[in-house]
């Protein structure tokens, strides 16, 4: 997973006198899937519209495999935009094997993997239908039939999940941990947290433009990890006050939740707490990606403000 | 740069998207159906305006009324039974007080038994002006006739009275016409060339090229919103230059119409014998000469180059069909300005105002044509004409004209959608980049605190 598969450094783009996008870099290794985070007006769809070169940035460079992206390169890459859609009165198939050709399959290959699509779909018998005759959840399974056609390297969706019924959300999930295991690198955006903690391994989330938080999952959840311990026991606030290496003691529901010192080894608290208290549950506490969200956006606005 | 690979899957799609439409072989062959029904049917409708009519003739002169009647169904024998005109005339002898009489006379009239009265109470015409009483003025063909007959009647009594004998009167009261002999370059002579049917022709003609190039432009300027409006065109911009599908969709809406004129031109070629089983009067075949039916099409592609290029920076601009309808109206008012010069330069197309209207690259689909076929302009200026029509197409690329009418947005600083569309059109010229622009960055403004 070492190697950057899309790389993005230092870019600027804005519109007018405003930023869209300030300095950014971020890289997403080869394998991985990537979610792009951030609240609405991130400068998330500017980015990835960047890397697709629908807009072109103002400053830093977007390569691909090392390569900075040019209009050729672009068919390496398949992009599902939020804004989807279909030409209404083309037949399913011919749609199919047109957006195939304009992503740089040949027609002939066009045509027999849009055949095979329709069918692992199981839309073989609307072949020759008009797209407008078609449900709006087969509507997007054929957009997204259409973003893979071409078995791209890369694949970039932007909030895919939006619209989505929970079957069709379940479906598109496997398909993006499927597209993982064959070697596939996924770059998506969204603002619905959860799912990103379901699928990614990396994150970059974003706010006003700027990346605020970059890496791994697991290395910016450790960086939030927050020295305490939810403890469910019969002993009084200050028994557990006194044990050392405990700072504060909260309650939260029906349960205690006790702050720890900065740097305490949390393993010598919890068999301090062992020694002196009966014990009925222990649970470090770890914040969700939402929480971390949510905090790093608000101390980024209090930054500013 | 354009990627072939690229333009061909969008040239295709134009192209059959329309051409397997009910829509494309209704119009194909309802249009020169209803060209041709236009331009016959006023000729049509004027050969079925016979009927029988009552005339009265004021006159002291008995043989008068006879004299006319007999000259009207002379000239009028020569038409089909169904249009002829069929005049009885009534001699009236002037009698008692002339305004009581005009006055029963003016009642029979009103009251339909008459047709019209020509009032005539002495012989000899010394103003060259006889009265015709009627109650409608506009029946043309009926107060042309009795004109002509009266005319002759008269120049008869007159010839007579001077001392002509009656049997040389046919030979020197004869009715001359006209008959328009149509010269070519090469000296060689029309003799036929009705004047009606090469007036029909050059307007029929003229008329499909003026429609055509409009309809068609058109078209690319819907098919540009249409993909704006289903949200299509970010797919397509992913993955095609924007050069890359204007040139595709110009091209095939552009081979939509060439199908179209290959049609019209093949039934254009068989009219004759099209004509022929419907046993109806169309025009011949023969008529449109080859080199007509080349320049047909010839004017048809450098128009319709020009106004779909026009019609695509329009689309690039706004985001629908009613925005986007009052700048297209100004598009089209630009051809309407052509067809009404398209008179003016029919009659006369060797005058200067023909020659440089027609030289406009505007106008000259239209107009330059319109000469074509009336009568073959000096070669310099056709080349003239061809090289400003190329020259112009070549010269404003579709893209070119998007963003151009992209930075004309840009001059009202007030807005500042507007003023992020001219950042958008500066970065690569892209046609549709107005709108994401201006929706981006109104996403991004409205984050500002």
């Amino acid at each position: 997973m070492g190697d950057a598969h899309l790389e993005i450094r230092n870019v600027h783009k804005a519109y007018g006198r405003v930023a869209a996008v300030q300095d950014l870099s971020f890289a997403a290794p080869r394998g991985s899937v990537f979610g792009l985070l951030g609240p609405n007006g991130a400068g998330k769809t500017t980015t990835i519209r960047m890397v697709m070169r629908i807009a072109l940035p103002d400053a830093g460079e977007i390569r691909l495999d090392g390569q900075v992206i040019d209009d050729d390169l672009r068919e390496r890459i398949g992009y599902l935009p939020e804004e989807r859609g279909l030409y209404r009165r083309m037949k399913v198939l011919d749609h199919l094997v047109f957006l195939g050709e304009i992503r740089g399959l040949e027609r002939g290959e066009s045509r027999r993997r849009a055949g095979l699509w329709l069918e692992k779909l199981g839309l073989s018998d609307r072949a020759g239908r008009r797209v407008e005759e078609l449900s709006k959840g087969m509507q997007q399974k054929v957009q997204f039939a259409s973003t893979v056609i071409h078995e791209p390297e890369l694949v970039i969706l932007d909030e895919p999940f939006s619209g989505l019924d929970p079957i069709a959300t379940r479906q598109l999930k496997d398909e993006i941990s499927g597209m993982r295991e064959r070697g596939g690198t996924v770059l998506f955006s969204t603002h619905v947290m959860p799912q990103a903690e379901e699928l990614c391994d990396h994150i970059c989330l974003m706010n006003r433009g700027r990346a605020i938080l970059t890496g791994p999952l697991d290395e910016v959840r450790a960086r939030f990890a927050r020295s305490a311990l939810t403890v469910d026991t019969p002993a009084s606030d200050a028994e557990l006050a006194a044990v050392p290496g405990v700072t504060a003691v909260r309650r939260v529901e029906d349960r205690r939740v006790l702050d720890l010192g900065e740097g305490v080894d949390v393993a010598g608290v919890v068999r301090a707490l062992a020694a002196r208290v009966p014990l009925l549950a222990v649970q470090p506490v770890v914040d969700s990606l939402e929480d971390i969200f949510l905090k790093s956006v608000e101390g980024d606005h209090a930054a500013l403000a | 740069m354009l990627r072939w690979r690229k333009v061909l899957p969008v040239l295709r799609r134009e192209y059959l998207s329309r051409v397997q439409t009910k829509a494309f072989w209704i119009s194909t062959i309802s249009v020169p159906v209803l060209m041709i029904g236009a331009t016959l049917l006023p000729t049509w409708v004027m050969s079925r305006t016979g009927g029988e009519y009552q005339i009265a003739v004021v006159t002291a002169d008995p043989g008068l009324a006879q004299d006319l009647a007999r000259v009207i169904a002379e000239r009028t024998s020569r038409h089909a039974v169904a249009g002829r005109l069929q005049v009885t005339v009534r001699q009236v002898t002037p009698e008692g007080e002339p305004s009581a009489q005009r006055q029963r006379l003016k009642r029979l009239v009103v009251g339909k038994e008459l047709a019209g009265v020509i009032w005539l109470p002495e012989v000899g015409v010394a103003k060259g002006e006889v009265e015709y009483l009627t109650s409608n003025v506009t029946a043309f063909r009926l107060i042309g006739s009795l004109e002509s007959a009266v005319a002759n009647v008269l120049l008869r009594r007159q010839l007579s009275r001077a001392g002509v004998p009656a049997d040389r009167l046919d030979e020197l009261a004869r009715r001359v016409e006209l008959h328009p002999v149509r010269i070519a370059d090469d000296l060689g002579e029309t003799a036929d060339a009705a004047f009606e049917k090469s007036f029909a022709l050059s307007y029929i003609l003229s008329l499909t090229v003026y429609m055509t190039v409009l309809f068609y432009g058109y078209y690319v300027l819907r098919g540009v919103l249409e993909e704006k409006s289903s949200r299509i065109v970010e797919i397509i911009v992913a993955n095609l230059r924007p050069m890359e599908l204007m040139v595709g969709k110009i091209f095939g809406v552009g081979a939509v119409g060439l199908t179209q004129y290959a049609i019209w031109v093949v039934l254009a070629v068989n009219t004759g014998a099209i004509g022929a089983l419907a046993g109806a009067a169309m025009p011949s075949a023969t008529l449109v000469p080859p080199h007509l039916l080349v320049f047909f099409i010839v004017f048809f592609i450098l128009g319709y180059f020009q106004f779909a290029a026009l019609y695509a920076a329009v689309g690039s601009a706004f985001n629908s069909e009613e925005e986007a309808q009052q700048t297209q109206s100004l598009v089209a008012l630009v051809m309407v300005f052509a067809i009404v010069l398209m008179m003016p330069v029919m009659s006369s197309p060797d005058s200067t105002l023909s020659v440089v209207v027609s030289l406009i690259p505007f106008f000259a689909p239209v107009l330059f044509f319109t000469r074509m076929t009336v009568q073959t302009p000096p070669t310099w200026q056709i080349v003239l004409c061809l090289v400003l029509l190329v020259g112009r197409k070549a010269g404003s690329p579709p893209t070119r004209g998007g963003s151009r009418l992209q930075a004309q947005g840009s001059s009202s600083p007030a807005q500042p959608g507007s003023r992020l569309q001219a950042q958008g059109s500066s970065s690569p010229a892209h046609p549709y980049q107005g709108r994401f622009t201006s929706r981006e960055g109104g996403g991004a403004l409205s984050l500002e605190p």
